[in-house]
């Protein structure tokens, strides 16, 4: 029986909805299928490894206890021996506890995990893991690189311009001049973060500088976007390497005016939508949108062709989500962002399009398996007289 | 070594007295679940113990019985002035768990014999008489299968127009018909009494004591073949309710191909074909229910019902004739018949996530199983998942009703079969693999983490028809 290490938590704004992504959405399938051996890595809010079973119960982290644990618990350290080792301190005569890992599930969100640093940790320990690689999580996980990546593969996007936080505090003018050619509403958001924090819609020019200067809080690039009329969002999971295969398109179901923050996306499932349909055909894990996507056969059509593009453009496998913008009546589809690994794997889509969670997690780990054997295909060593030459 | 160990814990009598309370204090049954187990920390798997009065009483009992044996077994160890009496004193000590286990049947068989049985006895006797002087119409309801669902049926078309009485759930005894004897006001226009036969002599027993003027047999079917020594026995007992009711008053599922042989002249049939003069067209049954229509002369009776499954057609139609006969007008039959909907755990549809589950998990007879079976095949869906732990109470039938069980899977061409890991799970197999089945078969260790993590399992279009459930006594 294989194990599999999934790690979790992290230093990121959104730590708290990792913990469920992993415990519900992977931990937990992941046991059903009875064919891993699971253990659970947390990362705490400082950037501690800890790892432990009973780090697979909600509760731990609901009640509050997981405070005391990692102020007790021994952290846990990684040894690269050709591939993964969790190593712990045992808590008597100095003995450490292995465990070596054969394939790792990251189930981080955010910065320091599903940006790519944590793939590069994984890379260097050579060891299979599941999701988006290096080069595509850092494009990912940028929504600038993303849009420079995707302009230069031909995906139309919404216009748009970007500045260094740096930049603001030097003076405004610069940026606002660029600002200036695009139309109202705009979008202001730090260019890494994910789960809607630190976004803005911006409808007129005097809302703009406090935007600007809540997004350079929290990254240090801010991307702005220009906003679309007759909208409607669609986004779309999928999963696979080369060949990469979509679930079903999904509308979140809110009105042109209206965008879901943090708190409406996690803590109110969706509520906050005004709109007519608001919550009325609630069915995501955050419960709030239509799966499919209501719209016209042809347009649903060019946003899953536009998905796919995305996601092969940016080098992405194992599983992704691709956010785009839908203009109605000019029947356009854009590329809005991408997601390297969405919120509980947007499981309750994948469900809707006849994978469940079992299924989801059995056929990633497969992905996992089939990228890392084609990567050991690949020659690492060249030999030379190099050396010898000193 | 662990095993052992775990004797020696609280726990243990506990799980005593759970095993005991789960086979209704029946000592042999206790007994006989209590020799096949070796590891005694899994007996409380599914459930805990309910800690009601009788079992904080046998509780007590273990524990000081137990107290007493380990004082005298070390009182032998230190007293005995040879080492073979501290052997024997420390023998005493240590065989205290297995022998309280058995000793604590004793208080349970005097308690029996000299207060319960009399009791029972005295008030079977009012019964008795409570039910022969009862001018309703008293309807018995055998049979292997479905007696509960008739009784529930019948309950639900006639009691909105008549006084309706039924025995409660599934207390189907005699002395749960003298309970609810003692309950009736004596108005009631029809009376629905169920029988649990569970033994030979059973229903003649039932039937001397509850009076019946008319009966409902609603099938044969390999059940309770611990006790009947052959198919044979249980349907001619069954069939015993024509020595106590005339035969123009006795109505026989003909759909059950097992009770046909046993049909004498004079008894009616129902089947999906028709009963009394009616006759059934354009049977139809999908995930919402089942609907067909009926005519007699120039009446047209049009069902649509919430049960599933076409093998409903037959009992349905049933309780229209009888509605009919006991003088409802088409518009309350129509009216009443539309209320009728799955029963708890009785092929009942449950959406989870897009999926359909069809919770047939009361189903414990074959005959239940082929018609489940006979739906999930004539239902349409992205994926048919079936799950079975299997039939309990076999008896030497045991091997053949699960290769047949297979054999029934394998002909319903599910996209995975899933078997709870137990006692009849190879035969099962065997059967699946005469039939040719080759589709995914998976077996579960833990059955109670799979129905607790179902959804996990499932994706939307997806129905699973799951058909039986073991409890903890079963294995």
């Amino acid at each position: 029986m294989k194990t599999i290490a999934v790690i979790f938590g992290g230093q990121s704004t959104e730590h708290d909805v990792s913990i469920v992504t992993a415990l519900a959405s992977v931990i937990k399938p992941l046991e059903l299928t009875k064919k891993f051996h699971v253990e659970p890595v947390y990362i705490a809010k400082d950037g501690s490894w800890y790892w432990d079973k009973k780090l697979k119960d909600i509760k731990f982290y609901q009640s509050g206890e997981i405070e005391d644990y990692v102020k007790k618990a021994a952290k846990t350290h990684i040894l690269f021996d050709n591939g993964l080792t969790l190593v712990k301190s045992s808590q008597f005569a100095g003995r450490k506890q292995y465990k070596k890992i054969d394939l790792v599930f990251p189930a981080m969100h955010g910065t320091h995990g599903e940006d790519g640093e944590l793939m590069g940790i994984l890379e260097m320990a050579n060891v299979p893991y599941v999701g988006c690689n290096v080069p595509s999580s850092v494009i990912a996980m940028d929504k600038i690189l993303a849009k420079q990546v995707t302009e230069s593969a031909k995906i139309p996007s919404t216009p748009w311009t970007w500045f260094y936080s740096d930049e603001l505090a030097h003076g405004s003018d610069k940026i606002l001049k660029r600002i200036n050619s695009l139309k109202y509403p705009l979008f202001v958001k730090p260019a890494h973060l994910g789960s809607s924090i630190g976004i803005t819609r911006v409808t007129a020019k005097d809302q703009l500088m406090n935007a600007l200067e809540v997004a350079s809080h929290y990254d240090d690039k801010v991307i702005v976007e220009q906003g679309v009329e007759n909208l409607v969002e669609a986004t779309l999971p999928i999963m696979g390497n080369e060949n990469p295969v979509p679930a079903l398109l999904e509308e979140p179901l809110l009105k042109s005016e209206d965008f879901f923050d943090f708190e409406t996306k996690y803590m109110q499932g969706g509520k906050k939508g005004t709109g007519k349909n608001a919550g009325a055909k609630a069915s995501g894990s955050q419960g709030y949108s239509r799966i499919p996507a209501d719209l016209p056969k042809d347009l649903y059509k060019a946003a899953e062709e536009l998905g796919l593009n995305v996601y092969k453009s940016t080098g992405c496998r194992g599983i992704a989500r691709v956010d785009m913008l839908v203009d109605t009546k000019a029947k356009k589809v854009m590329f809005n962002e991408i997601n390297p690994l969405p919120g509980g794997l947007y499981a309750h889509n994948w469900n809707k399009a006849g994978i469940s969670n079992v299924e989801l997690v059995s056929k990633l780990i497969d992905y996992a398996e089939e990228a890392w054997q084609k990567k050991q295909k690949l020659a690492t060593a060249f030999s030379t007289n190099y050396l010898k030459q000193f | 070594m662990m095993r052992i160990i775990d004797m020696y814990s609280f726990k243990y009598f506990v799980t005593i007295v759970y095993m005991l309370q789960t086979t209704e204090y029946q000592p042999i049954e206790f007994l006989k679940w209590y020799w096949r187990t070796n590891d005694f920390s899994r007996v409380m798997h599914r459930k805990q113990l309910e800690r009601t009065k009788p079992a904080k009483l046998l509780l007590l009992i273990l524990i000081i019985g137990s107290v007493l044996q380990i004082i005298l077994g070390l009182l032998v160890v230190f007293l005995s002035p040879t080492t073979y009496g501290s052997i024997v004193g420390l023998a005493i000590i240590l065989a205290y768990p297995a022998v309280w286990a058995h000793l604590i049947v004793i208080p349970l068989f005097f308690g029996r014999v000299f207060i319960i049985n009399p009791k029972q006895k005295k008030l079977i006797n009012e019964s008795k008489h409570i039910f022969k002087e009862h001018t309703g119409i008293k309807i018995a309801i055998a049979g292997s299968y479905g007696k509960t669902s008739m009784k529930e049926l019948l309950n639900t078309v006639l009691s909105p127009n008549k006084k309706v009485a039924m025995t409660p759930a599934n207390k189907n005894v005699s002395i749960s018909h003298a309970y609810f004897a003692s309950k009736l006001k004596g108005d009631e226009d029809i009376l629905l009494i169920e029988y649990g036969e569970g033994a030979p002599g059973d229903v003649p027993e039932f039937a001397s004591i509850t009076s019946p003027n008319m009966a409902i047999i609603t099938g044969i079917a390999p059940a309770h073949l611990e006790k009947y020594p052959t198919l044979d026995d249980a349907a001619k007992d069954i069939f015993s309710l024509s020595q106590f009711v005339d035969s123009k008053d006795i109505y026989v599922n003909a759909d059950s191909e097992l009770a046909l042989g046993y049909i004498a002249s004079g008894q009616n049939r129902y089947d999906h074909k028709g009963v009394l003069g009616w006759k059934i067209s354009d049977a139809k049954a999908d995930i919402t229910g089942t609907s067909f229509v009926m005519r007699k002369g120039k009446v047209v009776v049009k069902i649509k019902s919430g049960l599933l499954g076409l093998h409903n057609v037959g009992p349905l139609a049933l309780c229209v004739a009888l509605a009919h006969e006991f003088g409802l007008s088409k518009k309350q039959i129509e009216e009443n018949i539309a209320k009728t909907k799955a029963f708890e755990h009785r092929m009942q549809p449950r959406p989870i996530n897009g999926a359909w589950i069809i919770d047939d998990t009361y189903n414990g007879n074959i005959e239940g199983m082929k018609a489940g079976l006979g739906l999930l095949k004539s239902l349409k869906a992205k994926r048919k998942i079936y799950v079975t732990p299997g039939l309990v109470d076999q008896g030497v039938e045991t091997e053949n009703v699960h290769i047949e069980h297979g054999q029934a899977i394998a002909k319903a061409k599910p996209d995975r079969v899933i078997l709870m890991d137990n006692s009849v799970t190879d035969f099962i197999k065997m059967g699946l693999d005469d039939a040719g089945y080759d589709n995914e078969l998976q077996i579960i260790k833990d059955p109670l983490e799979f129905y607790t993590n179902i959804e996990h399992f499932l994706a939307s279009g997806d129905i699973v028809l799951m058909q039986n459930d073991w409890t903890d006594n079963y294995n």
